[in-house]
Order: structure tokens, then C-alpha cells, then sequence
């Protein structure tokens, strides 16, 4: 296995032009549980650690524009105030250790339908920000995810960073896991209200192959809520955008959980993120 | 006896003598050591949960880069031994020979059936893959109940049959009690019940390692390094199964990283190789990977429980009837089919009813074996009994606490003989109920939870009891002999003071965790006035340690410590002769005190323990008689068992919506008899707590249809870690053991078996009102939604 080093971002993209399938490895936090368990043997590793480009992050009116290498802990302690949703996510990845490694973009990378990342990402529509030689792409997130650990990255592109709006409004995850810590999710859900725009957004996590939004969902209670009179939640509202996040997942059985018990458990979690990013918008 | 002479140092909270070593890993663990000459093993597995092995061939394996040596059980059949059950628990007991290696079939996933050694790890784990095995798959069998059905495939086709044995005990035939079936007409109360202990796996945190010297031509000797709970016991199977001779044989348990009963086992890889490094003439090395861990090395509980309890309409229990299926697994480890003996005579818990009966019938599945894990039969034990006090209470209508009241050995009828034919020596479960129950604010709690009820909140509250006792101090020889277990119970100690006031103690008991180097150095601190730091304590070489029976079920303090005792006080009584020549007196005329030996009434003159022992090194004036040595050996086997108890509460917060579950308080006050140790004695009541709350809530060990563990790694094997624990609020009650001399009972495992019931018995008073009688474990929020669906629907 070579394990290739490029000290620069130009010379990252050239190698990865050069040799497609090597595997780039940032935090390794998931790639090298695949190399331990021999699950996955690279013919080569891309170690991007070293990319200055990689490690910063930067804002202008509309976004964050976040560097591939940016790792949860710097969103949380960074970009808590201004994310909270991807803070939120964040702090529930794994323990303090793997916080320190693991990167979004890592996340993004890997495409696991349990990464926590994803569904606040879907929900505030942002995007990948996909470089190769041959030039830069936006990729919205919800064109990212295209099956089971798969996303449209081209052979020869590396994310170079990740863009998220800020959105003016409230912002909820929340996920259900066997364990509170180190844990797969169960099923996550997102939700990010977007106040001008008077818009849900969302994002369901381990309830299909690819994390997902809600669509339906979201157009139903984007119009049935009371943005004006910042009046309560109307009765019934909270549990039908319940039920149509629920029927949005396709879910499997698997040793972490069962289909019926995840459809249900997103219901749950979709009211309540609901009730309280509402509330939240009532205060505000 | 009188046990204590001084008593500075015995109840102190010393910080642990061992934990920079351990805790910085800068020390011997067994994977930390290489011997000159060293290779290393690499295990083939079986893929199949049952097959018939056709042929092996390992040729190409054998040629690959670094290999030494690749063979399979075949090629070793006639000398790697066989791994012995020391506890055939009944005449007619099914007892399958279980082989190392695999030599014709293999009969769980994760069974040894070939080997690589190699000149280095990596290469005997690739060449692996180059071993090619022809199986023939054979009919699976994993449930416990189907095992029994007629028809079911066999696990061992020579035997005829997958039940291991049927164990009864009847307070009746044994005259303990009456007949359970006499009391069946007139109970006012019937309540049955069915639990379920799922099948667990004991996460020690090193895994198991082992190094096998050879001898070295004729007459040479074998070094095994391994990391295990029982080096004599291993020293002794190596030898009577190998036809090795026992005195060329020396086990070195090195620092050992937790057993929890994992490492309380004699295992195929230490005979794998032990036979390799025969074959290869070199010492060879094992380190097993986490998921070999899971995979292979034994596995708990996984017990079906059917209790019937009859009682009178005033909560007074008048029988039980326990009946038991106990998945063995394929084959039966060291003391497979004894742990449900252990928790046996533990059903009654501490209540006093008239009638009791006990079953267990063992159970061959085509699974990993089962063996002792932490608390061993107990927890089960403690978990049906307490559990079905709730259900009770139920019945009658009154509170949980007050049934058990009602039922409980009061504090004056100590020293009490139970249904189940112990004596309990001592106990008083009123005065850590009542701190229990003020620490947690019990009455405060019931009346939020009547609120909560009242207001239909999606969060409801549970509020969970565990009253346990268990039995400690394994063992007396000739119980242990009369439930046909095959070695005794007692245990050694020797004390050896040198030249300049410095004291040596070898332990035959084995510490892997417990902190015996700290707790054994302020006993003997005390015995002998030396100070604290001035103790070595030696353990875990049969070399030094040359007899013992090792560290498993909570019997290190109450039996090893004892004997301690024993040999320190040995070596006091011969100072005294040797301090009163000195002080011109007689030995009568002598009293120990404040660390020295003082004329009576002329206390000025003093002479030490230091004193005595340079006299005898010089030997130059000692009285006649007496020989110039001030060393000492004691064993010590108990009379009886010792019996910790405690009342843990907790308060839970179920949500009814997601089925999710949140410890809000917990609180245990555990009488575990005289401490040695505060601090080591809280951090094994937080670590067994741990444990407990784990089976309740986390851990179960789960099997595809096929056999495959689906949980071989802790990404699905859910240990819980620190954020998923409540702050645990801990104290205690201290009534002395009297069923030996320092008054301990015991603590490793009294957490573990109290905390499950206590964290189920509160989910299920949350959802009572549902009509939830059971959760099964682990309660997940998934297990809890179900159950509420089931009623609600
Ligand atoms: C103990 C443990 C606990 C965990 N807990 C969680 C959890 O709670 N929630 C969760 O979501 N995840 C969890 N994970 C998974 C993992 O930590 C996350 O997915 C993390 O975000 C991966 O980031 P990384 O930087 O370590 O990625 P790496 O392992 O370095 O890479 C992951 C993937 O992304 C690719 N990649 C990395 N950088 C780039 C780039 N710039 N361009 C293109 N591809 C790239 C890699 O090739 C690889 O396919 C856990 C992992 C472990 C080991």
C-alpha cells in the first residue's frame, strides 16, 4: 500500500487525477476501521492532513464555507453560535477523541446513512464544494448522496469544503441510539426553520439508504404554520409532519433496530424538534 | 483469634499501590512481553456455526513468506489435551469431549480449527487466508428451548441428546423447608413469571494473551505467561491433560487487565499453544483482537427463568418453584454447568417463606459456550427474586419496600438458616433500606410520580428497588465437594519478614483489577506494625506463589485474606518468643502494641518487628528451640459463606413516546461487612453498578439465524461508557461477617448482581399503569416502545 503525502492542495488534486483509486484519508476515523477489520485494502492512501487550504473555515453574508478538514470540535467550539444545528450534530459524534479527528468532510466522504452530519446539512440546503483538476463544482447535498455509502463525487474530485447557510432561524437535531455516546443512530432527524423565507427545512438520518428531506413534509408545514401571528403550533399540525417525515424513510431491520420501531421513533422526534424550534421562533 | 491487632491502617482509604503502573500500562501485561526466540500464532476460525470438517490443508500456508509452521487439529490430535469441566454437577451430567483445535467438527462460529505461526504477527495472520478447509455444514441449533424440542439437530450426534443435565434442589428432600407443592392449594396469590437473562459478554479490557516456553530439551521446563484469573488452576490442568509433568511447569499471571469470570477459564488457546510451541520447539506467542474475543472466549448469563410464587393475600410469601433452562453453549468451559448452581440456594434472597424448589436443566446449543461471568448464577438469582416482588406488591396492592418488609429476615433473627439450607451469619436490611430510602428521597419521588400520572406526562417516573444479598467467601472444601465441584475452596498466604524490617506476602489469590497489592499491604501493616509502604505483596507466579486457588467469585478478601491473616499472625506469635528473649521476659509477659512488643507494665523497653527479624538473621542469641527464620504459611478454608447485602434505589425516567430511558438518580448502600478499603470498596460497588446497569439497559450478545454473532465488536456489543451512567451515590452499613475473623464479606460482584433488577423493577413501576408486567433486557427504546405497544394495543 503507498501512502501518498501531498504538501499542497494543487498536488493533491494531481495525485488523485493520477491515481483515482487512492483512497484520501483525513481523520481516518473511518477509513482506518475499514483498513483495521481488513474490510478494505487501498492499493494507496491519500493523506490530505497536511493541506493548509483544508484546515480553515470562512464566512460571507449568506454561508460558512467550511474546510474539508475542519474537525467537530472546531465546529462546536467555533461555528456553535453561528450553526447551531451542525454543532448540535456534532457534539453527538462519538467521544471527545473521535470529535478531535473526525472531520464533516469526512463524513461527507464515508456517506454512511448514519453519519450525523447530514440531515442539518440537508435541512439548511448546503453544499459540497467538489475540486479536481479539472476544476470546482457545487454539489447540493441532497444530490450528494446517491445510495448506500455512495456520493457523486467523480473518481478524480476531493471535497474541499462544505458550504452551509446561515439561516435566520431556529435549529433542532436529535437522534436515538442504543447507547448515549460512541453510538450508531438508531434514526436522527433535522430541522431548521427558515424565518424570511418562511420554510422547514429537514433531514432524516439512518431510516433509508441515503440520508434524506422530508419534502412533503416540509411543504405541508412550511404553509401550515403560523409565521405571522407567531401563535402556538395549531393542534394536529406537529403529529401530521410526524407522520409524513415517517412516511418519507424506508427503513431496515437491522441488529440496531426495526423498520416499524424507526418510522415511529421519526414521527417522535419530527414533532418535537418541531415543537421546539417553534418555540424557540415564539421567544425570539 | 482475635483478628487485628492494631487497626491504623485497615479501614483507611488508601490511593492503590498498583494504579501507576497499571494505569500508565507501563508494566507486564502479557502482550508487553517477549521472550528471546519469540514467535507468533494466528488462529483460524470456523465460519460455521456446525459443520463437519473434511479435510484441512494448510500446505500453502505453510510456505508463505516468515511461516514457521502452519498445521490443524488433526496434526495434534494425540497431543494437544483436552480442556477440562471441573464441575460435573450430576451422576448422569452429558459431558462432551472438548477439543482445543477441531479435529472432525466444529460446533460454534469462532471455534479454532487451524494455526500459523509465524516471525511475526502480520504474517501469521495473512497466511491465514491461505488455509483451505472443506466443510460440510451441519443443521444449527441456537435456541434453548428448541434444543429440547423433539427432533432438533444435535450438537454432539455421539451423545443423543442436547440436555446436558438436570439439577433439583427441594427444601424438602434436603429438610429446610417443606414441599412446594403442599403450599400450591393454599396460596391466595399464584404470580408466574418468565425472565429472560440475555446472553452477555465479559469486556475485560485486555484481551487474552498467552506465551508458551517450551522446555528445552530433555528434563527442561515450560514457562506459560497468560493473561488469566487462575494461573495454579491452569498449571494444574496443563499438567493432568498433557501428561506434562506438574513440577516442570511455571504460570506466570502477569499484571492482568479484568476478567469479570472471562479470564476465570482454562481456554483452547492457551492448549493451541501450548501444543505449538512443542511442535515448533520455540516459544510462541498468542494475543487474541477484540472480536476474537467476542467471538471465542466464554460468554454469561443466557438463562430462561420460569418462577411461580404463592403467597397469602397479606404479601407473605409461602413458596417459590424456580424452574431453569441454562444455554451451556457447545461445550462446557471450566465450570459451565455449575453458575446456576451458584445462584441456587439464592432464589429465597433475604426473605423467609416455608417452601422452595429448584430445576435447572442445561442446554447444548451450537453456540459459544457459556461460563461464569461476573456474579455467576447470582445475578440471576437476585434479578427473578426481585423482580417478582414487584409483581407482588402489585398484587397486594401496598408498596414494593413494604412487601419486602413484610418477607425480610429481621435484624434480630440473625444468624438465620434459610429454605435453601444456608445460614446466614449476619444482616440488617432495615437500616440500609432506611438510609437508602432517605438518601434518595423516596416519599418525594412517589408523590412526583402520582403527579406525573395524573398529568399524563409523555415522561413518566419508575422508581426501582433491588433488597439483595448473595454468597461470597468460595469456598468450604467440603460444600464444594458435596456439589461435586472438582477442587476445593480454601486458600493460601505466606509472610516472610526480611532482614531489615521489610515484609514479602505471597498470594495465592490472583489479582487482575481489585487492588490486592494495596488492601493485603494494610492488613499486613496492621498485623505487624510495619508500615504500609514496607509491604511487597507477590501473586500470580506458581513459582513464588506456589499454592492457590486464585480470584473469582468475591473471594479474595474472605478467604485469601483470612489466610493472610493467619500467616501474619503466625509470624507474630514466633516474634513475641523471639522479642521476649530480648526483653528478658517471658513471651507472656509480652503484649503487642503500637507496632512493638513491650515487657507488661514497663512499656519504655520496646522491640519491633525490624528488632525480631534482624535477630534472627544474625541468629547469633536466639532461645533454644527456635529456628533462625521469621516466615510463615497459612491456609485457610472457610465454614461457611459470607453474605453482603444492600438496598439500591433508583429513580428512572421513561419516555412513552420514543421508549428511551434516563437514569435520574441512583443510590446504593451495600453492607459488605468490615472495609478494608473505602476507597477500593466504592470503586468496585461504581464498576459492578456499571455492569449491572449494563445488562439492564445495553449488553446482549446476539446470534443471526445462522449462527454468526451479529455483536463481535463494541460498535454493536453496546458497553456503556461514562456518558450513558448516572452519578452513582453510594454509602454503607457495616455489620461484620462472623463467619470469619476479619468480619469482610466481599464486594466484587454485590454492584452487578443489585443494580439489574433495580433498573428494570423502575422501568416497569414507570409503565405499570399501561399494564407493562416486563421489559425484556436490554431495555432499549425500542424494547420499552414495544412492550407499552403490546399493552396499549
Ligand atoms: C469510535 C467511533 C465512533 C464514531 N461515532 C460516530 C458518530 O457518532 N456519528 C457519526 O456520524 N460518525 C461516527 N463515526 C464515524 C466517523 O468518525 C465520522 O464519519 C467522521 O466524520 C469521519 O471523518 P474523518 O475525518 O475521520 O474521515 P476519514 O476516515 O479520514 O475519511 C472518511 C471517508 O471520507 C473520505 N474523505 C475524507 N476526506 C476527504 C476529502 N477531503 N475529499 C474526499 N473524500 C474524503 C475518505 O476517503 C473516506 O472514504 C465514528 C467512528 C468511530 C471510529
Amino acid at each position: 500500500m503507498d501512502f501518498l503525502r501531498p504538501q499542497t492542495w494543487p498536488e493533491a488534486l494531481a495525485r488523485k487525477a493520477e491515481r483515482p483509486a487512492a483512497v484520501p484519508i483525513a481523520g481516518g476515523t473511518d477509513v482506518m476501521v475499514e483498513v483495521n477489520f481488513d474490510r478494505r485494502r487501498p492499493e494507496a492512501l491519500l493523506d490530505l492532513t497536511r493541506i493548509p487550504e483544508l484546515t480553515g473555515w470562512e464566512r460571507d453574508e449568506r454561508a460558512i464555507r467550511i474546510g474539508a478538514n475542519v474537525t467537530y470540535t472546531r465546529v462546536i467550539e467555533e461555528l456553535g453560535a453561528e450553526l447551531p444545528g451542525l454543532a448540535m450534530a456534532s457534539r453527538t459524534v462519538g467521544s471527545p477523541q473521535i470529535r478531535n479527528r473526525g472531520t464533516i468532510a469526512g463524513n461527507l466522504g464515508a456517506a454512511s446513512p448514519a453519519g450525523d452530519a447530514h440531515p442539518i446539512l440537508l435541512a439548511l440546503g448546503a453544499s459540497v464544494e467538489a475540486e479536481s483538476v479539472r476544476g470546482t463544482r457545487l454539489i447540493p447535498a441532497v444530490e450528494f448522496y446517491v445510495g448506500v455509502k455512495r456520493h457523486s463525487l467523480a473518481p478524480d474530485e476531493l471535497i474541499r469544503a462544505v458550504h452551509v447557510p446561515l439561516s435566520p432561524g431556529p435549529q433542532q437535531f436529535s437522534k436515538i441510539g442504543t447507547r448515549n455516546a460512541m453510538v450508531i443512530a438508531v434514526c436522527s432527524f433535522a430541522l431548521a426553520l427558515d424565518v424570511p423565507a418562511r420554510r422547514v427545512g429537514t433531514g432524516i438520518g439512518s431510516a433509508a439508504p441515503t440520508p434524506r428531506r422530508a419534502v412533503a413534509a416540509e411543504d405541508y408545514v412550511s404553509g401550515a404554520l403560523p409565521w405571522e401571528s407567531r401563535d402556538p403550533i395549531p393542534d394536529g399540525v406537529g403529529a401530521r409532519f410526524g407522520e409524513l417525515v415517517a412516511q418519507t424513510a424506508s427503513p431496515i431491520d437491522d441488529v440496531r433496530g426495526s423498520a416499524a420501531y424507526r418510522r415511529h421513533a421519526l414521527a417522535v422526534l419530527a414533532r418535537r424538534n418541531l415543537a421546539w424550534a417553534w418555540k424557540e421562533y415564539q421567544c425570539a | 483469634m482475635t483478628a487485628v491487632a492494631e487497626n491504623t491502617e485497615v479501614g483507611r482509604a488508601r490511593l492503590r499501590k498498583e494504579d501507576a503502573r497499571l494505569l500508565t500500562g507501563r508494566t507486564r501485561w502479557t502482550d508487553n512481553i517477549a521472550v528471546p526466540g519469540m514467535l507468533h500464532m494466528a488462529i483460524l476460525r470456523s465460519p460455521h456455526a456446525h459443520a463437519r470438517i473434511n479435510s484441512v490443508d494448510v500446505s500453502a500456508a505453510a510456505a508463505a513468506p516468515n511461516v514457521v509452521a502452519a498445521f490443524c487439529g488433526k496434526d495434534v490430535a494425540e497431543t494437544q489435551g483436552v480442556l477440562a469441566c471441573a464441575w460435573p454437577v450430576t451422576e448422569d451430567i452429558v459431558m462432551p469431549t472438548y477439543l482445543p483445535l477441531a479435529v472432525t467438527e466444529v460446533r460454534h462460529v469462532g471455534e479454532p480449527v487451524a494455526v500459523v505461526v509465524a516471525r511475526d504477527r502480520a504474517s501469521a495472520v495473512d497466511a491465514l487466508q491461505l488455509i483451505e478447509v472443506d466443510y460440510d455444514p451441519l443443521p444449527v441449533v441456537l435456541d434453548i428451548e428448541a434444543a429440547l424440542a423433539e427432533g432438533s439437530p444435535l450438537v454432539h450426534e455421539d451423545k443423543g441428546t442436547n440436555k446436558c443435565y438436570t439439577w433439583v434442589f427441594d427444601s424438602a428432600a434436603a429438610g429446610s423447608g417443606g414441599d412446594v407443592a403442599g403450599v400450591v392449594a393454599d396460596a391466595e396469590i399464584t404470580i408466574k413469571r418468565r425472565y429472560v437473562q440475555q446472553r452477555l459478554i465479559p469486556s475485560f479490557m485486555e484481551p487474552r494473551s498467552v506465551i508458551v516456553e517450551p522446555a528445552a530439551g530433555e528434563g527442561g521446563s515450560w514457562t506459560v505467561y497468560s493473561a488469566t484469573q487462575i494461573p495454579h488452576i491452569l498449571r494444574f490442568l496443563l499438567a493432568a491433560t498433557t501428561g506434562t509433568p506438574e513440577h516442570k511447569i511455571r504460570v506466570i499471571a502477569p499484571d492482568v487487565g479484568g476478567g469479570f469470570g472471562g479470564k476465570l477459564a482454562v481456554t483452547p488457546e492457551e492448549w493451541i499453544a501450548f501444543a505449538a510451541a512443542n511442535r515448533v520447539g520455540r516459544p510462541v506467542k498468542y494475543t487474541e483482537t477484540r472480536s476474537e474475543a467476542m467471538v471465542s472466549a466464554h460468554h454469561g448469563r443466557d438463562v430462561i427463568q420460569d418462577l411461580t410464587l404463592y403467597a397469602k393475600r397479606d404479601g407473605t410469601v409461602t413458596g417459590l418453584d424456580v424452574k431453569l433452562l441454562a444455554n451451556m453453549g457447545a461445550y462446557l468451559g471450566i465450570v459451565t454447568p455449575g453458575v446456576p448452581l451458584l445462584g441456587a440456594f439464592m432464589y429465597n434472597g433475604i426473605y423467609k417463606f416455608p417452601a422452595y424448589r429448584f430445576e435447572c436443566t442445561g442446554v447444548f446449543t451450537t453456540t459459544t459456550k457459556t461460563d461464569a461471568y461476573r456474579g455467576a448464577g447470582r445475578p440471576e438469582a437476585t434479578y427473578a427474586i426481585e423482580r417478582i416482588m414487584d409483581e407482588l406488591a402489585a398484587e397486594v396492592g401496598i408498596d414494593p419496600m413494604e412487601v419486602r418488609r413484610r418477607n425480610w429476615i429481621r435484624h434480630e433473627e440473625f444468624p438465620f438458616g434459610t429454605v435453601a439450607g444456608l445460614t446466614y451469619d449476619s444482616g440488617n436490611y432495615e437500616a440500609a433500606t432506611d438510609k437508602a430510602m432517605q438518601l434518595l428521597g423516596y416519599d418525594e419521588l412517589r408523590a412526583e410520580q402520582a403527579a406525573r400520572r395524573e398529568s399524563n406526562d409523555p415522561k413518566q417516573l419508575g422508581i426501582g428497588i433491588s433488597t439483595y444479598t448473595e454468597m461470597c467467601g468460595l469456598a468450604p472444601s467440603r460444600v464444594l465437594g458435596a456439589l461435586r465441584y472438582g477442587a476445593g475452596g480454601w486458600e493460601s498466604a505466606s509472610v516472610r519478614v526480611l532482614p531489615t524490617g521489610k515484609v514479602e506476602v505471597v498470594t495465592g489469590s490472583s489479582p487482575h483489577g481489585q487492588g490486592h497489592v494495596t488492601s493485603w499491604s494494610q492488613i499486613v501493616a496492621d498485623q505487624l506494625g510495619v508500615p504500609f509502604d514496607d509491604v511487597e505483596v507477590l501473586h500470580g507466579d506458581t513459582r513464588t506463589s506456589h499454592k492457590g486457588l486464585d480470584t473469582y467469585g468475591s473471594r479474595s478478601l474472605a478467604v485469601g485474606g483470612i489466610a493472610l491473616v493467619m500467616a501474619s499472625q503466625k509470624v507474630r506469635e514466633k516474634a513475641r518468643v523471639i522479642a521476649a528473649h530480648m526483653l528478658e521476659c517471658s513471651p507472656d509477659d509480652v503484649e503487642f502494641a503500637d507496632g512493638a512488643f513491650r515487657v507488661k507494665g514497663s512499656p519504655e523497653a520496646s522491640k519491633t518487628i525490624a528488632d525480631c527479624a534482624l535477630a534472627v538473621f544474625a541468629a547469633h542469641n536466639l532461645p533454644d528451640g527456635v529456628e533462625p527464620t521469621l516466615d510463615s504459611e497459612a491456609t485457610f478454608d472457610p465454614e461457611g459463606f459470607s453474605f453482603p447485602h444492600g438496598t439500591h434505589l433508583c429513580a428512572i425516567e421513561v419516555d412513552t413516546e420514543t421508549g428511551e430511558v434516563a437514569i435520574r438518580q441512583y443510590v446504593c448502600v451495600d453492607d459488605v461487612g468490615r472495609v478494608v478499603n473505602p476507597l477500593i470498596v466504592e470503586g468496585q460497588v461504581h464498576g459492578g453498578v456499571a455492569q449491572g446497569i449494563a445488562q439492564a439497559l445495553y449488553e446482549e450478545a446476539v446470534y443471526d439465524a445462522e449462527g454468526n454473532l451479529l455483536t463481535s465488536s463494541f460498535a454493536d456489543y453496546t458497553l456503556p461508557s461514562s456518558a450513558d451512567l448516572p452519578d452513582i451515590v453510594s454509602d454503607r452499613t457495616e455489620t461484620p461477617a462472623t463467619s470469619n475473623p476479619l468480619g469482610v464479606k466481599g464486594v466484587g460482584e454485590a454492584g452487578t448482581i443489585a443494580a439489574t433488577p433495580a433498573v428494570v423493577n423502575a422501568i416497569v413501576d414507570a409503565l405499570r399503569p399501561f399494564g407493562v408486567i416486563d421489559v425484556q433486557m436490554p431495555c432499549t427504546p425500542e424494547r420499552v416502545w414495544r412492550a407499552l405497544k403490546e399493552v396499549i394495543a
